[in-house]
């Protein structure tokens, strides 16, 4: 039934290639909105690097990107998606600023009011769980609450698409429980997610699997 | 040891009566190097910050030219400076010798490379991921480059104390195209090293003691800043 919806986002004939190597090699992928796909593979088989394009943090050096059914320049593509993709590194980035204002961050950039920004901010650390370490700086937070405030910073900004990067590696049972209902809570919202993770799929009770081997699709 | 003794207890006396041909000598000073290093840093972050985060041929080269200039004389960037500025020279038409924008150009040029290496240190202290979470947030480039210019910002200030620290104290180069006249282009290391020669050591010393009590300053202000950027990492 989903396939059968208009695509959020699709790119053809894909190409990167680092240091002479092809890392990736992708003949046609497709994501529609709000449907959990798993990017399932072992490491070195071009997971992050597919989601860095997909999120425009890296260039391909071939291919073509099409944005709900239109076709457009990367360049362009990404002017149109840059605001629709949030992409989360498997070590999140915090700023060196308080966990609010860390969460705060997207909304700032896009000169929202500061009685919406506070509001915003509130309701997303309240649905985190993490209202209590508002005002801790970000950076003194264990693994697992440094993976959570960067969820929630990418959750306030209400992105089509949501590319995480392992957002569970290296963390413990009780971190990775609460990462676990927080990206299903996220995927259960409306968006787009999709989960790069060399673990197993099932986990993350994915709509979609796909296995990427050598930088290719092989399913 | 008398004469020593002597000449100290009268540089106090003139600092601490505000004698006007010091206290102005300092002025000019400051003035001078504050306005060098607040025109070169913003330059100097730009190239810093391409250097980190950029990915253009030529960089690693560039890197290295830079580091190497760090211990460029002062004397030899007076000498060029002083070539290109004299009124023979390609750019005599401007009648900028012995004036204090010569002073801060050539002040400008000093601190240049080591603002850039230090600044480029900072940023390459700071992560690809600050920079890449920043876009994918949606700053722009301008306001994304501010972000990690907070990150870096204890960095940034210790580059500056130290680009400072450098100019203010340097000799060479003043004294080529400032030319230590009194009242416009006189600081105070060409002051001291005017005084000096004339066996006039009471000036020469309250003149050095300010330098001394500002590179001690600075010298505290950078370790402070240090100290709280390691006990925040």
């Amino acid at each position: 039934m989903k396939h059968r919806r208009q695509e959020l986002v699709a790119i053809r004939n894909v190409q990167k290639s680092i240091s002479n190597r092809t890392v990736l090699d992708i003949d046609d992928l497709v994501i529609y909105p709000d449907e959990c796909v798993v990017i399932h593979g072992p490491n070195g088989s071009g997971k992050s690097t597919l989601l860095k394009i997909l999120g425009g943090l890296m260039m391909p050096d071939h291919g073509v990107a099409t944005v709900n059914g239109v076709s457009s320049s990367w360049r362009q593509f990404y002017r149109r998606f840059r605001a629709d993709a949030v992409y989360l590194h498997q070590s999140p980035y915090l700023f060196d600023r308080t966990v609010e204002e860390n969460v705060a961050y997207g909304l700032v950039v896009r000169n929202r009011s500061r009685a919406d920004i506070r509001g915003d901010v509130a309701n997303a650390l309240e649905w985190a769980g993490l209202a209590h370490l508002a005002k801790r700086n970000a950076r003194e937070l264990s693994g697992g609450e440094k993976q959570r405030v960067a969820l929630t910073r990418a959750r306030i900004l209400t992105p089509k698409l949501l590319l995480l990067d392992e957002p569970t590696a290296a963390m413990d049972r009780k971190s990775r429980k609460q990462t676990f209902a927080m990206i299903r809570d996220l995927a259960s919202d409306g968006n787009a997610v999709c989960i790069a993770t060399h673990e197993s799929a099932e986990l993350y009770c994915p709509d979609r699997v796909i296995e990427l081997e050598n930088g290719k699709l092989v399913i | 040891m008398d004469g020593l003794v002597g000449a100290s207890v009268e540089a106090l006396r003139l600092l601490f009566t505000g004698d006007p041909e010091i206290w102005e000598i300092v002025a000019i000073s400051f003035s001078v190097s504050f306005r060098a290093i607040l025109y070169i840093v913003p330059l100097a972050i730009l190239l810093s910050f391409a250097l980190a985060f950029g990915n253009f041929p030529g960089r690693r080269a560039l890197i290295t030219i830079v580091n190497s200039l760090v211990a460029l004389p002062a004397v030899v960037v007076g000498l060029l400076l002083y070539m290109l500025l004299y009124s023979s020279g390609p750019f005599g038409g401007w009648r900028l010798l012995f004036t204090q924008t010569a002073m801060i150009i050539g002040q400008m040029i000093l601190a240049f490379p080591l603002l850039v290496a230090m600044i480029h240190l900072s940023f390459q202290s700071v992560d690809l991921s600050a920079w890449q979470t920043a876009r994918t947030l949606g700053a722009g480039l301008i306001r994304a480059m501010f972000t990690i210019m907070r990150e870096v910002r204890f960095g940034l200030i210790a580059a500056i104390v130290a680009g400072f620290g450098r100019v203010v104290s340097e000799v060479g180069c003043s004294i080529m195209v400032g030319g230590n006249i009194l009242h416009h282009t006189r600081n105070i290391p060409t002051a001291i090293a005017l005084e000096t020669s004339k066996g006039e050591f009471e000036q020469g010393i309250a003149l050095g003691a300010v330098l001394i009590t500002l590179a001690l300053a600075l010298n505290f202000a950078v370790a402070t800043v240090r100290g709280k950027d390691m006990a925040r990492h």
